[in-house]
């Protein structure tokens, strides 16, 4: 039985995927490494030898960061390449590799001159990325993606042809990606469920994203003076304003959304309603067998009030809030202002 | 005395020592060669040898065997034969490169495989941030076998709600935030649709079975919009009128398109015809707009409507 990996971490963690992700597994942060096998060394050298002998020299600290290493690490690696060669292992026979000054220096390919092939792998990932890459709206469809594709597509076994991203087409993504390029203001009219009310904000645009079938742009929001994180699909209207502003580069750990302190609740789970602990994040996770049902119980951050009433909707009597008390006849409380609805309009058309 | 050697370095002796002979040669002339580096008792050093030949097949290396005859008889030759592991020069461009480079940095994956991919065709990881991204994660324990097996068409094995299946992987789509396996699925003699993250355990791949995928096969149609999973249902009524209000009614026009469109009204609230032939997606569906849509005719579908609400709002 696969089990899905709590988010163990903050609730800044499971605040990001809230919102963000129907949850498939959720992957492990490396931790402390322990020691490299001599697998993973090999294959590192494998890789980074021809990359070198490619450049001829590369400074120690760059190399490193790009590898993923710390410099100890690759000192080490390279060193103990420098040592390896064919027999009869006089110098000219070993891996021609050094460091001096701060500096990788690889100048005469021996062996180990070309790179490896990339793993199916590899090839599954580069032609996915690049696929996607070239969907994204305004994207450069006879450009050097698409010339690069081709090139590498001779060596795709035929079932990736079969392998498609579908990414979902909204409304003011491209005008937002030129945005977050240029730097201009743009004036935005945004719907919020939460509040059911509209707003005209000027904002500057950070950076435009897409998570789990939907549009995202971060801003800088001048009416409120903070950083926010708006659904593209709730942008009603979109006006540039003129005004530049300097292009600042976000980090995805900096996205506001991903600090905002986020309410957490736990939940009781019928089997009827299993599709939550599936589709969202939780922080941890409790399996009770209550009158011969198995029940989840999932603690689990939410965005809203509004949000968690709507998933309780969703899930009909599936779901049932243990904590905190204030939010136990939220279900109710939602299902009856929509009931209160049908009521006053009467009967259908 | 064996020379004291990591193994990492005795792999990298080996495998240069195999690249660089043009013959074949014998674990005899490959102690030889190395000059020790391998244990002295004949059986360590097999057990020594062994372990590097696994790990370094592991890594992609194809390393090559043959059984001698004659004087030698019994006794096994390795090669490799460099053209069978190295990548060709696909004589990309700088351009080329910054384009591939771009697109990994703009696109997650889950794993590592896109940057690798980068670095074995001369490229760079881009280590500053990028003004777009775009999460199409695959982060299951099972990632690497399911697509190895879809882009290999190899029969895979897995346990989904319960069952054991058995499926030709004819592709993989990824929608919405989910990754799906569109398959020819063996129990139900019928092509079908799996979620990846629904997949019980491990998944395993079939090692000799290979298939063949129909040719007017589409990745994109095989799988249902959430429109199609309305409609897919045998509830007695196919179709429902719902009002949806002014601030949602944009989303639902883009969903379901124009011709959904029954009525605009000056509020700006819009009259959709909806599917529903699936009644538990169609509650779903319009229980996501909370109390911003109402279902407003046929009769039958606004009861139960009002039917769950009203168990909702008793406790049931």
């Amino acid at each position: 039985m696969a089990t899905k990996k709590p988010v163990k971490k903050s609730a800044k963690k499971s605040a990001k995927k809230l919102v963000k992700k129907p949850v498939k597994k959720l992957v492990k942060k490396p931790g402390r490494r322990g020691p490299r096998s001599a697998a993973q060394r090999v294959t590192g050298l494998l890789v980074m030898l021809p990359w070198i002998m490619q450049r001829k020299r590369v400074k120690i600290s760059a190399m490193a960061k790009q590898f993923n290493l710390t410099e100890a690490e690759l000192i080490e690696d390279l060193q103990m390449a420098a040592v390896c060669g064919v027999p009869p292992y006089t110098p000219d026979a070993l891996i021609d590799v050094y460091m001096d000054n701060g500096m990788v220096i690889a100048e005469v390919p021996l062996v180990f001159s070309r790179p490896l092939k990339l793993s199916t792998a590899e090839l599954f990932a580069i032609s996915v990325m690049a696929q996607t890459a070239l969907q994204l709206p305004g994207a450069n469809k006879k450009g050097p993606l698409s010339t690069a594709l081709a090139k590498i597509a001779p060596l795709m076994p035929s079932g990736a042809e079969t392998i498609k991203v579908e990414l979902p087409r909204t409304r003011f993504v491209k005008e937002l990606l030129e945005a977050a390029n240029s730097g201009e203001r743009h004036e935005i009219e945004y719907f919020s469920p939460a509040s059911q009310k509209r707003s005209t904000r000027i904002i500057t645009v950070r950076k435009v994203f897409e998570d789990a079938g939907r549009w995202y742009v971060a801003a800088d929001d001048h009416q409120s003076r903070e950083d926010r994180v708006f659904r593209i699909d709730r942008i009603e209207h979109l006006t540039a304003v003129g005004i530049f502003d300097a292009i600042k580069e976000v980090q995805d750990e900096d996205l506001p959304w991903f600090s905002q302190k986020m309410p957490q609740v736990t939940l009781r789970v019928e089997p009827s309603a299993r599709w939550i602990v599936e589709s969202y994040p939780y922080i941890s996770r409790v399996n009770n067998r209550i009158n011969n049902r198995d029940v989840v119980d999932i603690t689990m951050s939410i965005t809203s009030e509004h949000w968690l009433g709507r998933l309780l909707l969703r899930a009909g009597g599936g779901v049932k809030v243990l904590k905190p008390v204030e939010y136990r006849n939220l279900g109710k409380q939602s299902a009856q202002t929509i009931l209160d609805r049908y009521k006053k309009s009467g009967t259908s058309i | 005395m064996p020379v004291k050697i990591s193994q990492a370095e005795r792999m990298m002796n080996l495998l240069a020592l195999l690249v660089d002979r043009t013959r074949p040669l014998t674990l005899r002339q490959i102690r030889q060669d190395l000059g020790k580096q391998y244990p002295d008792s004949d059986e360590a050093a097999r057990a020594a040898f062994e372990r590097d030949k696994a790990a370094l097949r592991e890594m992609g290396i194809p390393i090559e065997t043959k059984t001698l005859g004659g004087d030698a008889a019994g006794e096994v030759t390795y090669w490799v034969n460099r053209s069978n592991y190295e990548l060709s020069d696909l004589r990309l461009s700088d351009d080329e490169r910054l384009a591939l480079q771009l697109a990994v940095a703009t696109v997650r994956l889950g794993a590592q495989h896109g940057e690798e991919a980068l670095w074995k065709l001369g490229g760079e990881r881009k280590l500053r941030p990028t003004a777009t991204s775009v999460n199409i994660g695959l982060v299951d324990e099972n990632t690497s076998a399911i697509t190895d097996a879809v882009m290999k068409r190899r029969t895979l094995n897995f346990n989904y709600k319960g069952e054991k299946r058995e499926v030709d992987p004819y592709g993989m789509l990824s929608r919405s935030g989910f990754w799906y396996i569109i398959g020819f699925d063996h129990l139900r003699k019928d092509q079908r649709v799996f979620r990846v993250d629904r997949i019980d355990g491990n998944v395993g791949v079939s090692e000799a079975r290979a298939f063949t995928t129909p040719v007017a096969f589409n990745v994109a149609a095989a799988v249902p919009t959430e429109k199609q999973m309305l409609a897919a249902g045998d509830g007695e009524q196919t179709t429902a009128v719902v009002l949806v209000d002014a601030a949602l009614a944009a989303g639902v026009r883009n969903e379901f398109g124009d011709s959904a469109v029954i009525r605009d009204r000056t509020d700006g609230s819009v009259e959709f015809s909806i599917p529903c032939a699936n009644m538990s997606a169609f509650r779903l569906w319009l229980f996501a707009m909370v109390e911003s849509a109402e279902v407003l005719a046929p009769e039958s579908v606004r009861e139960q409507v009002v039917q769950w609400l009203e168990e909702l709002v008793a406790g049931k």
